[in-house]
């Protein structure tokens, strides 16, 4: 096992100090190819990172790597012990499933495991209220989860992953099943986290909420890490091109050799793409241009520069919704 | 020491009536059937103590690993629960459930033949194999990987015991399987049952004392085994 515990009084100060690195890990389950292959990744105390990634690439194994509950082929994770000696919880966790104990209250599930991960009994009432507040589950922390819709079970699964103040937070897919009011309300939760020295470490398909969060993004494909930094840093890579992808008929295509000014075809292997620094004003030309010469257009799409476009080039793929 | 497992099993049972009503009435209905219907007093005891250890070993084994598969188990874990606690919490919640569970069942088919002292010593050896049967439930769960294995294990599991401790056979106290009798786990809760039952005293129980003290030291010694087994339930 190469998962080692770094002191915990390193872990529980804040700042700069990382609070887990990730050296030259690789994971493979028994019988498969590699699930991840040389992933580095140091988060520090106060910094949101986001893995961002096509469904299989790798992002929630890694998360079970940084909880500790997989074990790496090669590579290390240094990270906060699990338990302190004060017997609270380091570490958060919330992933894709929302099992709970369903005969019983939200509120029922929500003490419990507040008081498992090292809330005191005389503080656990508060504590909890306070989050059913904020997530909006308050009108609904008397009744039996079983009647619970899914995004009540989200929203009791993320409040559960929180109620313990862990310095480290890692969170699978957090936004699914919510509510716009208690995205915005799970977004403002996590920035003060974050605010007050916890690191969070998620990932989520859902580009907007990285977006308003993320201090730094990891694209991650088959395994690897395609591309990271800032968004700032991921976008200025992108430069600030604007891209048409037009479908054409294939049978009767000539293509003309100008297509107006700034306007470049980077890829005819499929549908056409166009890249210019003109933005949408560059879109007549190009219809004309096609249209002169009699190519039959089926369809055109804007790919304004943003992580969603920076997804698709990188990975070659769409986001999945 | 929080208890939080154990006080969960009680808040679990107590939130589901209608089932706790059926884990009470059943075991009653059996008994009764086999009271009034004048079975043979070692044939009643046998029926009593099969019913009881499955009872106990089904009931442990079975949610243990719906919970495995729903994720709830790794979620308790994660959040901060020790493996050992949790395996030994558990069991003694249950243990102390079904014990109260099955005390009308035990008072009924003990009715009329027994003393204050004896009933109570009843009670004690049926809480002692209830809880070594919630123990033996985690431990078959931790090998089966479905619900439908882990009902076939369970069986298996308990009926093997109750056969290496003589409840389905003539006692036979010369041979050498007394020996394996004495030191078998389920022979206490048979034999306190058929000396009620015929009104007659036992010895002390050596192989539930044993069994009692030796399983949750095996429980705690294989927490992390089993634990990883119970999640591996989930992965599939």
């Amino acid at each position: 096992m190469n998962t080692t515990a770094a002191d915990e009084t390193v872990a529980m100060d804040s700042g700069s100090i990382s609070l887990i690195e990730v050296c030259g890990l690789h994971y493979r389950y028994a019988s498969g190819s590699p699930v991840l292959i040389d992933i580095n990744l140091e988060v520090s105390a106060g910094e949101i990172v986001a893995l961002l990634g096509p469904n299989g690439a790798g992002k929630s194994t890694l998360l079970r790597l940084l909880l500790n509950e997989l074990t790496p082929e090669s590579g290390t994770i240094v990270g906060p012990l699990l338990s302190m000696k004060s017997g609270r919880v380091l570490m958060g966790y919330a992933g894709e499933e929302s099992a709970h104990f369903n005969s019983l209250t939200g509120i029922q599930n929500a003490h419990f495991f507040a008081r498992a991960a090292g809330v005191e009994k005389d503080e656990v009432s508060e504590v909890v209220s306070g989050l059913m507040d904020l997530v909006g589950l308050s009108d609904e922390a008397d009744k039996v989860v079983s009647s619970y819709s899914f995004g009540a079970k989200r929203k009791l699964l993320l409040l559960e992953a929180l109620v313990h103040q862990p310095k480290l937070l890692l969170l699978d897919e957090p936004t699914v099943g919510l509510d716009p009011i208690s995205r915005d309300a799970l977004a403002h939760i996590l920035s003060k986290c974050s605010q007050e020295g916890s690191a969070i470490v998620m990932a989520s398909h859902d580009l907007n909420f990285l977006e308003q969060l993320a201090d730094r993004i990891l694209i991650i494909d088959k395994g690897r890490v395609v591309s990271s930094g800032s968004q700032a840093e991921l976008l200025s890579s992108l430069g600030t091109a604007t891209r048409f992808q037009v479908s054409v008929d294939a049978a009767a295509i000539e293509l003309p050799q100008y297509f107006g000014d700034n306007v470049e075809l980077v890829d005819d292997s499929g549908p056409l793409v166009f890249e210019t620094t003109r933005g949408q004003a560059a879109l007549p030309d190009i219809w004309a241009a096609l249209i002169s010469a009699r190519v039959k257009i089926l369809g055109v799409e804007v790919r304004e520069p943003g992580l969603a476009e920076l997804f698709r080039r990188v990975t070659g793929q769409e986001l999945p919704e | 020491m929080k208890l939080l497992v154990a006080a969960m099993e009680f808040r679990l049972a107590l939130a589901r009536p209608r089932l706790l009503a059926l884990n009470v009435m059943v075991p009653v209905a059996l008994v009764l059937a086999i009271s009034l219907g004048g079975a043979p007093v070692f044939h009643a005891a046998a029926v009593y103590t099969v019913l009881f250890t499955l009872f106990g070993t089904f009931g442990s084994s079975i949610p243990l690993v719906r919970d495995a598969e729903s994720g709830l188990f790794g979620r308790i874990i994660r959040a901060g629960v020790p493996r050992s606690h949790f395996l030994l919490e558990r069991a003694a919640g249950g243990s102390a459930i079904d014990a109260l569970q099955l005390l009308p069942a035990l008072t009924i088919a003990t009715l009329g033949s027994i003393s204050l002292n004896e009933w109570i010593r009843a009670v004690l050896v049926l809480w002692s194999s209830v809880w070594i049967a919630n123990l033996l439930g985690n431990l078959v769960a931790a090998v089966a990987r479905s619900l439908a294995e882990t009902a076939l294990f369970s069986a298996v599991a308990a009926l093997l015991l109750l056969h290496f401790s003589g409840v389905f056979r003539t006692p036979s106290p010369q041979s050498s399987w007394a020996v394996v009798e004495t030191l078998s786990p389920f022979q206490a809760l048979h034999e306190t049952l058929f000396a009620v039952l015929v009104g007659t005293s036992t010895e002390v129980p050596l192989g539930l004392v044993l069994w009692v003290l030796v399983l949750p030291t095996v429980t705690v010694l294989l927490a992390r085994p089993i634990t990883r087994s119970l999640r591996a339930t989930r992965d599939g």
